[in-house]
């Protein structure tokens, strides 16, 4: 070939004596000028690519003018030369470990001006193979160098993006999935980008590619494409609006084989909920509902197409055969503020029949969404039937699914009645059965632990104070529920009493053999576990991990259902807790760091909340905080805070790796993991600890630390509390009263629920004197509403022939005072 | 996701100088509202609306870009013109200069989008100069409704005077526009898949063939 002898001239030189890379190069790069013949260029590029592998350093300070000349005026008349010089450009451009530098150095001097980067796109558009494929090549290099330098001259490239997405439309797989790869890099952090290509109808072409390959069932190309479309929505809210605006959003259902147009009424089809799943498809599908969840995230987001994403999310997490990891995606994708009708879906859960490798699948009855959430929560995937095994990725799905239900029941109203529904009705006479939230927080814990019992009771835990968390009405309900009262299928309830003191119960007893409440029950499985905790001291490190988890979680409970509800703390106190809690924080191991510190915690929390008259009160307490010592309490909360287990929680990490080592070669999919601690509870432990700290160190009849009163307001409290006790008292009273008349069984009741919500009026009252100097007027006008409904409840009474005592009066008085002040 | 409930997909690109109110033209086309102080455009934004036209009997789509009339963006938003059907070129009648840049914003069309574009010269604010009363007299008016009726006539461009702050004209100049466009697809202009700012819709009810064929079809033949 006529390139070859010239080469070999130019190698050998004139004199036929060998020369130096150096000269040749010279000699090479000479050739390039315009001048010469274009054959010559030819082979005098050729010659150069040769050379650049060895002589990248000299190729590149020699040649790169001239090269970028050819590339300019040749590049498009002769795809021979313009194949050649894009592949030499590009290897003096890719970044190799060695040459790093060099060839940064290069990619700064194609980059020195738009020139270059605008007759690359130009170039794109040819149709040739060689030149496209070699364009893309240089392209993306290029970008992956310099992305921003490459992307400011793209958007004022006159051909830019048409010629982008004519690639993406070539026929030819090879330049389309080079087209890919190089889209990826130039819309990176680009919005403007991102919007050009948009507009030049980028969606369309990627889902075709999607569609080509297989759709989710495609290889590594449905993945880059999704990838593309991935990173052309996101961040990009005008993108995403036109996107929305297209038929795209639902071909996202489609491609997951959900109907589009479901009904929240119809059930979902087995085609979606039993499928056949490969790497490759979680990865992709990962990245469709990866889509999904930023369209209904994102403001803007249609309420009908917002609907069927989330019911399509709902689906895939809880009644269909998918991957344990993209089920948590799926709950995790879940908008916060949800408000998808969780309890009216039905849906229908799939169980493997055993031993067919997840090819045969039972279908389970129907249920309720919102069951079936707090089931998977409870259990894990699949009715509990890799509970006990405790790996890590199901553990992460149990989490997502306590969160999902601590967003569901963020409404007060959704609170309420999911407690209700366990409160015991006494009208109808076949009581409702145990509701499994209960069941399982009510679970005795009996020696020795079984796994998965101590993570369905934990759970519960979880999502009992989700359910109690900063609404008095709901802990006030949650008072009344006597587990005990129902039938109970599921086994046996209750431990025998640890000779607790069983203090008289004003509100709730009956007669003698009365249920227990959910409070007592709870304190005397806490205490049960103190107990067998104590008995595996040194012996199994195992087993006593596990009896501090329950206790954690119990105490944890506790913690959020006793704050700034004096009337559990009383019930609690008379179920015996003092001692429950003194005593591992009198006898600390040096390796426990969390169980002291919050059982002070809550002892703490116990004094300060401790208005309500009974047996103990806060001087029964006051000696035996200082006994233990404010500053060795305080210490004990502080080692709290600096556990690892408390630390590494955050809003969305609650599953951490069980310590022990895993066996050698072990799978890490099938990594243990373990729960100690919830956000909300990691949360409310930061913003409330100062609260309870400062409390230890109040006199018993100071008022409460959780607010800063001013002197004059301390006495307007402190006269308010007096009304207030004595109406609670009286309250109590009337109740009694109640109780003992034969009044009808309605009757009784309408005044106990009345009651109940008087009481959490006044609870209401209790937390509003936190911001007394604001908020005094709201806390007349409560009290005036109080007397009003009191008063009501009297004539009510009288109505019953029952005797009143006239004292009414009086308060008004006190009112009166007060509003003057 | 119910099925698509429009006949036609308009693509519209709204041009002219910074600060003439393209943005408060587009929102409030698409959300009847208006924005005292909108921030200027960066490169551009998209927003969209269905309107009706009655007399055709269609329900036309439009999808809009918005785009920045700041100089420095102007590389960005030109891409913008090749695949557009309509445009809204944009002037503020209290602004002589405006006017006079409408020219270079036409040259830039003309140059870079399809040649049977339907482009509409839109003379947004005319609320600044109905308050002290009637007619041309008004003191903040620079630019007389005649002067550009004629340069728009002498262009071929539709022509409306609107205002975003009251909303007068706003959805006639979009209308006005999609009727022109509407009627040109009836003469078959666009016979050969020309322009790419129209598409037919496709009749779908959300489970849409995976075709490749899906997004070019439809465009109008
Ligand atoms: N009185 C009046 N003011 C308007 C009208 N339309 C827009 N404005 C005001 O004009 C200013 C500029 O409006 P924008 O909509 O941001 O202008 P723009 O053309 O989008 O500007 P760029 O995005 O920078 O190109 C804002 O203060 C608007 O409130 C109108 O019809 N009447
Ligand atoms: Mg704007």
């Amino acid at each position: 070939m006529d390139f070859l002898s010239q080469t070999y001239i130019a190698l050998r030189g004139p004199t036929g004596a060998p020369q130096s890379a150096v000269d040749t190069i010279a000699k090479l790069s000479d050739r390039l000028s315009p001048s010469t013949l274009l054959a010559d260029r030819r082979a005098a590029v050729l010659s150069l690519k040769g050379l650049t592998r060895d002589c990248k350093e000299d190729v590149g300070d020699r040649a790169l003018p001239g090269l970028i000349q050819v590339l300019q005026n040749d590049a498009e008349i002769d795809a021979d030369i313009g194949k050649a010089v894009l592949e030499t450009l590009h290897q003096l451009c890719e970044v190799d470990d060695a040459t790093k530098d060099l060839a940064l150095k290069h990619t700064d001097y194609v980059l020195a001006n738009e020139q270059v980067t605008h007759t690359l796109f130009a170039l794109l558009g040819d149709t040739n193979f060689y030149i496209r494929y070699a364009t893309l090549q240089l392209l993306s290099t290029l970008l992956q160098n310099r992305r921003q330098q490459v992307q400011s001259y793209f958007l004022k490239a006159p051909s830019g993006a048409p010629s982008v997405i004519a690639v993406l439309e070539d026929k030819r797989e090879i330049i389309r999935n080079e087209s890919i790869v190089m889209i990826q890099a130039l819309i990176s952090q680009s919005p403007d980008i991102q919007k050009v290509l948009a507009f030049e109808g980028a969606f369309e072409k990627l889902f075709n590619t999607v569609s080509q390959e297989g759709g989710v069932e495609g290889g590594v190309i449905s993945l880059d494409a999704l990838r593309c479309v991935d990173g052309l929505l996101r961040f990009n809210s005008s993108n995403q609006s036109y996107f929305r605006e297209t038929a795209l959003p639902s071909l996202l259902c489609s491609l997951l084989l959900f109907p589009p147009n479901l009904l929240l009424q119809e059930a979902a089809p087995q085609e979606f909920a039993l499928q056949f799943w490969d790497d490759q498809k979680v990865a992709n599908v990962s990245l469709v509902i990866g889509i999904m969840g930023m369209l209904v995230g994102s403001k803007g987001g249609s309420g009908q197409e917002s609907t069927i994403f989330v019911r399509c999310f709902v689906e895939l997490a809880l009644g269909s055969n998918a991957p344990t990891p993209l089920k948590t995606q799926a709950l995790r994708l879940l908008p916060s503020n949800l408000s998808f009708p969780l309890s009216v879906v039905i849906l229908t859960p799939y169980m493997p029949v055993p031993e067919t490798n997840g090819e045969e699948w039972d279908r389970l009855e129907p249920a309720s969404a919102l069951d079936v959430l707090v089931e998977l929560a409870l259990h894990g995937e699949y009715n509990g039937l890799y509970g006990d095994k405790r790996v890590k990725e199901g553990l992460e799905l149990r989490g997502a699914a306590v969160a999902v239900f601590d967003n569901f029941v963020h409404k007060e109203e959704i609170k309420q009645a999911i407690v209700q529904g366990m409160v015991p009705s006494e009208e109808t006479t076949n009581a409702p059965s145990i509701s499994p939230l209960l069941h399982a927080l009510c679970l005795p814990p009996s020696s020795p632990l079984s796994l998965a019992n101590v993570t369905t009771t934990h759970i519960a835990t979880l999502l009992f104070s989700h359910l109690l968390a900063s609404s008095p009405r709901s802990k006030a309900l949650a008072r009344s529920i006597k587990p005990s009262a129902t039938p109970v299928a599921q086994g046996q309830f209750f431990v025998p009493a640890d000779g607790a003191p069983s203090a008289p119960q004003p509100v709730e007893d009956d007669d003698d053999d009365a249920p227990q409440s959910v409070l007592h029950l709870l304190s005397e499985n806490l205490s049960l576990c103190f107990l067998s905790r104590s008995r595996m001291e040194g012996t199994d490190d195992r087993e006593a991990r596990e009896w501090d988890r329950l206790i954690v979680g119990y105490l944890c409970l506790l913690v959020q259902w006793l704050w700034e509800d004096p009337k559990a703390v009383r019930e609690f106190l008379d179920a015996g807790a003092l001692g429950v809690l003194v005593e591992p924080i009198n006898q600390t191991a040096e390796s426990e760091s969390i169980v002291p510190g919050l059982c002070a915690f809550l002892l703490g929390l116990c004094y300060e909340f401790n208005r309500q008259p009974g047996e103990i009160t806060r001087a029964t307490i006051y000696p035996i905080i200082n006994r233990l010592g404010v500053d060795n309490l305080v210490g004990q909360m502080t080692r709290v805070r600096e556990d690892e287990r408390f630390k590494a929680v955050g809003p969305e990490a609650m599953v951490l790796s069980y310590p022990m080592h895993a066996p050698l070669g072990a799978n890490p999919a099938d990594a243990e993991g373990e729960i100690w601690f919830d956000w909300a509870f990691v949360d409310f432990w930061k913003s409330n600890h100062y609260t309870v700290q400062r409390g230890l160190a109040m006199d018993p009849n100071a008022l409460a630390a959780s607010s800063g009163p001013s002197a004059e307001s301390a006495m307007l409290i402190s006269s308010l509390r007096d009304v207030i006790r004595s109406q609670a008292q009286e309250i109590d009273d009337l109740q009694n009263k109640l109780k003992g008349n034969s009044v009808g069984e309605s009757q009784l009741n309408d005044m106990r629920s009345r009651i109940v919500a008087l009481e959490s009026e006044l609870q209401d009252s209790e937390g509003k004197r936190k911001d007394v100097e604001k908020e005094q007027e709201d806390l007349l006008v409560l009290l005036d509403e109080m007397s009003t409904k009191r008063r009501r409840d009297k004539e009510r009474m009288r109505g019953a022939g029952l005797e009143v005592s006239e004292d009414e009066a009086d308060d008004e008085d006190d009112d009166d005072g007060d509003d003057e002040e | 996701m119910a099925g698509i409930t429009w006949h036609y997909v308009l693509k519209f690109i709204i041009t002219g100088d910074a600060a003439v109110g393209k943005s408060s033209l587009l929102v409030r086309l698409t959300d009847q509202r208006f924005l005292a102080n909108p921030d200027p455009t960066l490169g551009v934004e998209f927003g969209s609306k269905l309107i009706e036209i009655p007399e055709e009997g269609k329900i036309v789509k439009l999808q809009c870009w918005d785009t920045a009339g700041t100089e420095s963006f102007r590389s960005i938003t030109r891409s913008y013109y090749r695949g557009a059907a309509g445009c809204l070129l944009v002037y503020d009648v209290t602004s002589r200069a405006s006017f006079a840049n409408a020219r270079s914003w036409l040259a830039d069309v003309r140059e870079h989008a399809d040649p049977h574009l339907t482009c509409i010269l839109v003379g947004n604010k005319v609320d600044l100069c109905e308050e002290s009363g009637e007619g041309t007299s008004s003191g903040r008016r620079e630019v007389p409704t005649e002067e550009a009726e004629r340069w728009a006539e002498e262009e071929g461009l539709l022509f409306v005077e609107a205002s975003a702050k009251s909303g007068r004209n706003v959805e006639a100049a979009f209308e006005q526009a999609s009727r022109d466009i509407l009627d040109k697809i009836k003469r078959g202009v666009f016979d050969d898949d020309r322009s790419p700012g129209v598409k037919l819709s496709r009749p779908t009810n959300g489970s849409l063939a995976l075709d490749g064929a899906s997004a070019k079809q439809g465009c109008c033949s």
